[in-house]
């Protein structure tokens, strides 16, 4: 990734280093077994180990409440253009529509193309920025579910932003308060954790390529439990002043099961830092990022 | 105690009767700890006392846990020092220096001006709403700040070996029904609040979260760090939780901001 600093070293080393490139026994959080844990290879960018046989068999486990316990670390695909096609003939990230592109309305189109060609400095994990939704579950490093009886609770070690989900049916903040995590309500239908999100920034994107996010786009998030190590993430982003039609991403969410190398404790989530040392922009100059000068803050290095 | 009531009384002036008696409620068990009288709170859903919720400090610890009189952009305070008494921080003579330094060059030196995570306990009252969750083996501390949030491991644990953070490493247990965190594996990177006062890597703080009443509870913290001071002293801060009925975290969103500033629209 882009930070350069220690901390953000240490998350690498510790974190996703630990996490994905070794043997995968036990898992976060959850009580599962100890022991002799079949052993799976790790490894891959930003994710989940392919083919590590996760501790966990069978459906997701329950809560108390008798609702899916989806508990735990999870990992997400790093989806660095969101309309990419999908390799070797397979889905992109974009399932509807077909085409795997968005339905955009002319002028947002324009406004695209002018983010994707010149405004690469406003990409706004280089700002160290909350990633906002939907494009959290979707990025690069690990997060942690956390849940209670009234709140699903999103712990990203990227930005160490989290994101608290209200499942008491509260109404949603006033329409002219703006936040970078947008204000997230959600509710049960059967298995299925439904997530509506609105109130979003202006600042964020879907991806690390220009696909900007309007502050309008009303986004629905089904998070579909499919084994105890999957969860089914589909997303409806709807905004018709925006786009021509709702359109809809589908990614998989895969269990992170691991322990730290000395075997002492299950995988932890390590600090990350951005803002303290980030030095990012400085790589972004007019010739490189674009015609858009960068806003230079004062004193923002050590 | 009841001198730490009388001067947080005589602090607030013009405030309410309601929010001083409040204010008298959550901090008259910190000195009793766990002893007669103290409150009992309801069970959270994981069984233990329940801290959830919404939660702000009350006072001026942000700006000085020290007793010092107001200057630009720090309000007068009595301080939070409860241990040892007299409100003054146990500074070794040569610390007082660069304590004062710090002071002086605040505007450029105060990590929090430039929007780095804020350290523990500075995290705690910082002017900050925050929100708590709890779970058998995590409690976890979001910030409206910077969208900082901290994870207290309840899993016996010990601290991890070679790695520091900002935040520092945070290991709890329940002693009753108060929630007791060690917390170590720190840098030297921030302060306790706006006036300078400041620590090494060595630092070390036990941190005790106890419910005094339905909507309040004591915040306590006590910080060894022998490479500053001469010895072990303790904070007290009451916290309040937020009641009203739509209570959100929101987001305080400082680098974001900061170059708005910069960009000369802000907004």
């Amino acid at each position: 990734m882009r930070m350069r600093n220690g901390i953000f070293v240490a998350a690498v080393a510790l974190g996703v280093g630990i996490a994905f490139l070794l043997p995968t026994s036990g898992n976060g959080q959850d009580a599962a077994p100890k022991g002799d844990a079949p052993k799976g290879k790790g490894g891959g960018k930003g994710g989940f180990g392919k083919g590590g046989p996760a501790v966990l068999a069978g459906p997701m486990p329950r809560l108390p409440d008798g609702h899916p316990d989806m508990q735990g670390y999870w990992n997400g695909p790093a989806v660095t253009d969101v309309q990419a096609p999908g390799r070797g003939g397979a889905p992109g990230t974009i399932v509807d529509p077909p085409d795997g592109k968005i339905p955009f309305q002319p002028a947002e189109a324009a406004r695209i193309k002018e983010t994707r060609e010149h405004d690469a400095v406003d990409e706004p994990t280089l700002h160290c920025f909350e990633t906002g939704v939907p494009k959290n579950m979707w990025i690069q490093f690990g997060f942690q579910i956390l849940q209670d009886p009234t709140h699903f609770i999103v712990l990203h070690e990227i930005m160490h932003q989290v994101r608290i989900i209200n499942l008491d049916n509260r109404p949603h903040i006033p329409a002219n308060i703006h936040l970078f995590q947008g204000d997230s309500i959600g509710h049960w239908d059967g298995d299925t954790l439904i997530v509506e999100t609105s109130n979003h920034g202006d600042k964020n994107w879907y991806d690390d390529t220009g696909t900007a996010k309007p502050q309008t786009v009303h986004v629905v998030e089904r998070f579909i439990p499919v084994d105890a190590n999957t969860i089914t993430l589909e997303s409806t982003m709807t905004d018709p002043t925006a786009y021509t039609q709702p359109w809809t991403t589908r990614v998989t969410l895969r269990r992170a099961n691991a322990k730290m190398p000395d075997g002492s404790r299950d995988y932890e989530q390590m600090e990350f830092g951005c803002v303290e040392g980030n030095a990012d922009l400085d790589h972004y100059t007019e010739d490189k990022g674009g015609k858009k000068k960068v806003v230079r803050v004062p004193q923002a290095k050590q | 105690m009841l001198d730490m009531t009388h001067r947080l009384i005589a602090r607030m002036g013009g405030f309410t009767a309601v929010a001083v008696l409040l204010a008298a409620q959550a901090l008259a068990p910190a000195a009793s700890g766990q002893g007669r009288g103290a409150y009992a709170p309801a069970k959270g859903w994981d069984g233990h006392a329940d801290l959830t919720g919404i939660w702000e400090a009350f006072g001026a610890p942000g700006d000085s846990i020290e007793a010092r009189n107001a200057a630009w952009g720090i309000r007068a305070t009595l301080g939070s020092v409860t241990d040892p008494p007299g409100g003054l921080l146990p500074y070794k003579p040569e610390a007082i220096a660069k304590r004062n330094a710090n002071f002086k060059n605040r505007a450029q030196l105060d990590s929090a001006n430039k929007c780095y995570m804020p350290g523990v306990p500075r995290l705690m009252y910082m002017g900050y709403p925050f929100q708590i969750f709890q779970s058998s083996k995590f409690v976890i501390v979001a910030s409206e700040y910077m969208h900082t949030y901290r994870t207290i491991y309840l899993d016996n644990t010990k601290h991890l070996p070679d790695v520091d953070f900002y935040d520092g490493d945070s290991r709890g247990r329940w002693e009753g029904d108060t929630l007791v965190v060690d917390v170590t594996n720190f840098n030297d990177q921030t302060w306790f609040d706006k006036a300078g006062n400041y620590h090494s890597d060595a630092l070390h703080v036990v941190e005790r979260f106890s419910r005094t009443s339905a909507d309040a509870m004591t915040y306590t913290a006590t910080i060894e760090d022998p490479k500053v001071f001469t010895r072990a002293f303790t904070i007290t801060v009451p916290m309040f939780r937020h009641t009203e009925p739509n209570a959100r975290l929101l987001e305080y969103e400082c680098q974001s901001y900061r170059e708005d500033e910069a960009s000369g629209n802000p907004r």
